[in-house]
């Protein structure tokens, strides 16, 4: 095949946390580190020329790119100081602007100059909204005490649709219906691109439900016990800091589900369903528990993100502390606000509830285009790693 | 001299306890030398018992039968006017014994091995009853200035070098100007640490400096038309450079050519030139040469599918260079800014491992530095490098990886297939078997071809010698053109002693490697001038005072020393009989080897000395079980290799005698003759590698000796003695592990043809 050096893709690789890509000389040292790498689909070494070479095109289809879970064991033995495991993730900070829809957000998305931007767009929004809501005061303290911030929109006496859940239904499920689309968008083209690079000819499509029992529920299963992380020899203390991490993302999503469903359904029945959730509720627990599994998952990722930089083996980038930056403001704006609301201090509390709407319609908008797309991306190769070598990619009757 | 004889032997090293001490005793009392025993006679109270008989006794002639002569040698050397000879019985005897085994049992051992001991001891007396004292060989009047051949990066340095050192120099150069190949690099590869920029040549600063020395005479447009004599007195003709001379070294004339020639059947190769005795009284007195005539660009255009010669855009490394020092590198087709270049590091096709020959790592470097080149005419041009090898030794390493650092350099193993040229004059490269797993082509303005550096020595004769052997170096194909008499070994030099290569003559080598080079090569030539000026061999023989002593008397001039001499040391006189040159001598007595009259020897190295020692050897002509051999053993590395075999505890043939030879080419055949009239019943001879890799020290001495074995194989079978009791063995220096075995191999099959049928006779 006849093929151009992409000179501008290897520069932006560099700039994003890939600076020591050029340095590797080939001797596939980080494939046999590599506690992922398999014997049919090694990695990283081709992914390291191809980078070098500016051989976008290749990394596109790649899935190993993906299933690389930066633990850093290639950094570590590598002898060339090359850092395979910073520079694979510099080539997914590039993909999934490179997947990512619309193209001018992904691009935002993944720069630290528009961080401005980044930050200022969704404060408009929600002070934008807050204005529009006319609800433009703070409450006083038995207001405040009684319904916290459920009424930060302000408060109608439409009993089938409180206008505070309308309020934040109108700004995130369309930041997330954005987000799932984008990445659905995102992974159709790489499953596509993927099966084509692996020459594989559908002549037999698993159904939705062989997709899910055969590939996605594994996959799933194993991400949740973080088998591949416990692989790794170098950086062994992110399991301590990813799987709170994840439980506690896990957790705020079923108390977001108990919470619409308690406010937006039981709340139609028992009105006294609106409002805070009181401290009895096992929910509510459930919450804080996650809330702390969240900010100290986050903690350990921080340092840990911090001490490899400072031994040399990572580069600080701005692709691996945003997505940091955003859960920690999560964390702590939603649990200041719990706080300051049992303190009774709404002045406060609304500020802090105020940003904490704001990190996270952050998290959802920018979910396709910062780290946090992994979640979906590595999810989507480790189903495809299981589909490549499956009845239905491989051509049994040969 | 008178002698008077003194023999010691040592009891410790386990050669007390392993041998009947008083049996050596006698041995040397037979030979009339009474011997005194010491438990360590290295010590110092060992040494001073031997000075002491010296200072009372007026003993000269010490006989030390203890251990190597290859250790102590220093302790053991009682001063210039004393001889020492030295009997091996520690590495050789009692660390070599053989273990007790079914066949035979510790007694027998004991009595097999105390003969071997006692006919040490017997060959050292009979040794330092023949051996003389050497004086040195000393020329009426040694000339120090050296001559340095060629006026680039090379001869630069040596000329500064050697002028540093207190010598007159005179520098020529062929071109108009000095500087050489160096004059047209865009660039220079880093010197200084971090090694990862170009800099300005440095070769300017060098012309400046020498030509502003006084201690060196620059002669440029200027050629040697010939160089006679011998180091320390060579007479050197100049002429200017391209002219035809009467006084141009003349072509080589064998002994055959010559006969053809009187017979009319030949015309003379060089007619109209001054013979080559001729003295030409208008030449230069040197004492030393410095060869740095450098290296011509490979030609490339053998590889047709590489299309150099076809297509205008495809070039060689030395013609990028040029064009990238006259500016911006454009393409030769229509002078378009290169945007991408590949450079060819090998020429792939079907035999894709080879590099380019005469390439090394040089070309590698260069094509490093050209492609860094390309990418500052140009940041957004392109530079590939496909390559079989990447080699680049020492700080290189990092100039590689700053290379490699760049965004747009790419470097990948490949097979270079096939260059096309399209339509607007680009190329297309078709590489297979890269380390992107898959076959590409790639699409480029221009292919740089990684053409290797071929010595000038392979061309033309450089040197332009008047010695009998012709003015060119001899068997140059024994290393691909180039001139080192040993490369490994003994660096810078030359076949012809008192001529010191280095650079692009001596290797493919980069700038910083040649000046070191052609400081070693400076230095070596001042060694070779003060060496004779001391009357001494030079190398491998350092210090040796001995030389080859020839009488005339009865020479038959059949010139064999002549055209065998490995280093061109024996000229003719007016009437045809050889003229040694002593100065030009190695002392590896390859000339006493081919001597058919025995008329050549050296005072301490003679064919009598080893003759006698042969047969001073006793041998059993009653028992079938007590064969005896002779190991004429090449010192310079098959005797320390046996030496290494003891130190290990291997195990020697006990029914071996080995005496160690200069060099196996110094065997006369006629120890043969003795050794088998004696009633021994085979010989063999262990000396160095020949042919390709060869690792003889003086260059074809053990091929002679295998020459010459063969043809005394035939004058035994007419005798009807078996052929395969003469043999020649190959050993080199880590083969300690195979040598017991090689000399058991030998024996054995001797023990099967029998006995010598002449024993007793």
């Amino acid at each position: 095949m006849s093929f151009d050096p992409d000179i501008e893709f290897i520069k932006s690789l560099k700039e994003t946390g890939g600076d020591t890509l050029k340095k590797c000389y080939q001797c596939a040292s980080c494939s046999v580190a590599c506690p992922l790498s398999t014997d049919q689909h090694p990695f990283p070494r081709k992914e390291m020329i191809w980078a070098q070479w500016g051989m976008k095109e290749r990394l596109l289809d790649d899935p190993e790119v993906f299933l690389c879970h930066q633990c850093g064991d290639c950094t570590e033995i590598c002898p060339r100081g090359a850092k395979p495991a910073e520079v694979l993730g510099a080539i997914r900070a590039y993909l999934y602007t490179l997947y990512g829809w619309p193209a001018w957000l992904a691009r935002l998305a993944a720069d630290i100059k528009n961080l401005p931007i980044l930050l200022g767009g969704p404060a408009v929004i929600i002070l934008a909204l807050w204005l529009l809501s006319g609800a433009t005061h703070i409450p006083s303290a038995d207001v405040f005490a009684r319904y916290g911030y459920t009424q930060f929109f302000g408060h109608w006496d439409f009993k089938w649709y409180p206008k505070n859940t309308f309020f934040i239904v109108s700004i995130m499920v369309p930041a997330a219906g954005l987000a799932v689309y984008s990445v659905y968008r995102g992974i159709h083209t790489m499953w596509q691109r993927m099966s084509k690079r692996a020459n594989i000819k559908i002549e037999f499509r698993p159904s939705f439900f062989m997709f899910v029992t055969d590939f996605l529920w594994p996959s799933l299963v194993e991400t949740m016990k973080h088998n591949r992380f416990r692989e790794c020899t170098a950086n062994t203390d992110r399991v301590k800091g990813h799987l709170p991490l994840v439980l506690g993302f896990i957790g705020a999503f079923i108390l977001t589900c108990w919470s619409a469903f308690r406010q937006d359904i039981l709340g139609l029945i028992w009105p006294s369903f609106h409002g805070p959730l009181p401290l009895t509720d096992p929910f509510k627990t459930l919450a804080n528990v996650s809330a702390i599994a969240l900010l100290y998952g986050i903690w350990v990722l921080w340092r840990n993100r911090l001490a490899l930089e400072q031994r040399g083996k990572a580069s600080r980038t701005f692709y691996d502390w945003f997505l940091i930056w955003e859960i920690v403001a999560v964390g702590i704006t939603g649990l200041g606000a719990e706080l300051l609301r049992w303190a009774g201090m709404p002045t406060l509390g609304y500020y802090v509830y105020f940003l904490h709407l704001v990190s996270v319609l952050m998290l959802f908008l920018y979910m396709p285009y910062t780290k946090f797309a992994h979640i979906v991306y590595r999810t989507t190769a480790m189903c495809f790693e299981k589909y490549r070598v499956s009845a239905f990619a491989t051509n049994t009757i040969d | 001299m008178d002698k008077k004889y003194g023999a010691y032997i040592c009891t410790g090293c386990e050669i007390g306890e392993n041998l009947d001490i008083e049996a050596l005793s006698s041995v040397a009392g037979e030979q009339g030398m009474t011997a005194k025993l010491h438990a360590a006679l290295c010590s110092e109270a060992g040494r001073e018992m031997i000075r002491t008989d010296i200072a009372n006794d007026g003993v000269n002639t010490v006989v030390i039968c203890a251990c190597s002569p290859r250790v102590w040698k220093k302790e053991f050397s009682f001063g210039d006017d004393k001889i020492t000879v030295r009997a091996n019985l520690r590495e050789q005897v009692v660390w070599s014994m053989e273990k007790p085994s079914e066949s035979r049992n510790a007694e027998t051992i004991a009595e097999y091995t105390n003969e071997l001991a006692q006919d040490y001891v017997r060959m050292a007396c009979k040794q330092a009853q023949k051996t003389d004292l050497p004086s040195p060989y000393m020329l009426e009047k040694t000339t120090k200035t050296i001559l340095v051949m060629g006026g680039g990066i090379a001869g630069l340095t040596a000329a500064k070098e050697a002028a540093g050192s207190g010598y007159d120099v005179t520098l020529v150069e062929r071109e108009d100007k000095l500087g050489g190949k160096a004059l047209n690099w865009r660039k220079q590869f880093p010197t200084k640490s971090p090694y990862a920029s170009l800099e300005q040549p440095g070769v300017h600063e060098m012309v400046k400096v020498v030509e502003s020395d006084p201690k060196i005479t620059v002669k440029t447009g200027t050629e040697v038309a010939r160089i006679s004599g011998a180091p320390g007195a060579l007479k050197v003709t100049f002429k200017t450079a391209g002219t035809k001379n009467e006084w141009d070294a003349p072509a080589k004339v064998s002994s055959d050519d010559q006969d053809k020639m009187n017979k009319g059947q030949m015309p003379d190769p060089n007619e109209g030139l001054k013979a080559y005795m001729e003295e030409n009284p208008d030449a230069e007195d040197f004492g030393g040469v410095v060869l740095a005539t450098g290296w011509y660009p490979a030609d490339v255009s053998e590889y047709e599918h590489l299309g150099y010669g076809k297509f205008r855009n495809v070039l060689t490394n030395i013609e990028f260079e040029s064009l990238a020092a006259h500016g911006q590198i454009t393409r030769p087709s229509d002078g378009k800014p290169v945007e991408s270049v590949a450079f060819v590091q090998s020429p792939g096709g079907a035999e894709n491992d080879k590099d380019f020959p005469y390439a090394n790592f040089v070309t590698s470097a260069v094509a490093l530095k050209q492609a860094m080149y390309v990418r500052e005419d140009n940041s957004d041009a392109k530079a590939y490098i496909l390559y079989q090898h990447m080699r680049t030794p020492g700080n290189l390493e990092l100039f590689y990886k700053a290379a490699q650092d760049d965004d747009g350099i790419f470097l990948t193993k490949a097979n270079v297939m096939q260059v096309n040229e399209e339509g607007d004059g680009s190329l297309t490269v078709a590489i297979t078997n890269t380390l992107l797993n898959e076959d590409m082509t790639i699409q480029v303005d221009m292919v740089v071809l990684a053409a290797g550096m071929i010595p000038t020595t392979k061309k033309e004769p450089s040197i332009n010698l008047a010695y009998r052997q012709g003015p060119a170096f001899m068997d140059l194909e024994l290393f691909d053109g180039y001139v080192d008499s040993n490369f490994i070994c003994f660096p810078y030099e030359t076949r012809r002693t008192g001529v010191y290569a280095c650079g692009g003559v001596r290797k493919a080598t980069d700038m910083e490697e040649t000046i070191d080079d052609a400081t070693g090569a400076a230095l070596k030539a001042i060694q070779a001038i003060e060496s004779t000026d001391h009357g001494i061999a030079v190398h491998p023989r350092s210090g040796d005072q001995s030389f080859p002593e020839f009488f005339f008397q009865r020479c038959t001039q059949c010139k064999r020393c002549t055209e065998e001499c490995p280093f061109g040391a024996l000229d003719d006189d007016d009437k045809g009989t050889p003229k040694p040159n002593i100065s030009r001598c190695r002392r590896c007595g390859v000339c006493m080897g081919a001597c058919p009259e025995r008329i050549i020897g050296f005072k301490n190295y003679n064919v009598d000395i080893i003759g006698s020692m042969i047969k001073s050897v006793e041998v059993p002509d009653d028992d079938e079980d007590k064969l005896r051999f002779i190991a004429l053993v090449c010192e310079n590395d098959a005797y320390p290799t046996l030496d290494m075999a003891g130190m290990r505890k291997y195990g020697l043939n006990n029914l071996v005698r080995v005496i160690p030879v200069r060099c196996l080419g110094s065997v006369n055949m006629v120890w043969i003759r003795d050794a088998l009239s004696s009633g021994m019943d085979g010989v063999v001879l262990l000396g160095c590698k020949f042919g390709d890799g060869y690792q003889c020290h003086f260059v074809k001495g053990s091929e002679l000796a295998d020459k010459r074995m063969a043809n005394i194989g035939e004058t035994l079978g007419s005798l009807g003695l078996e052929p395969e009791r003469v043999a020649a063995r190959e050993v080199s220096i880590d083969d300690y592990h195979k040598i017991p075995q090689i000399i058991n191999e030998f024996v054995e099959k001797i023990v099967e043809l029998g006995p010598n049928p002449f024993k007793g006779f």
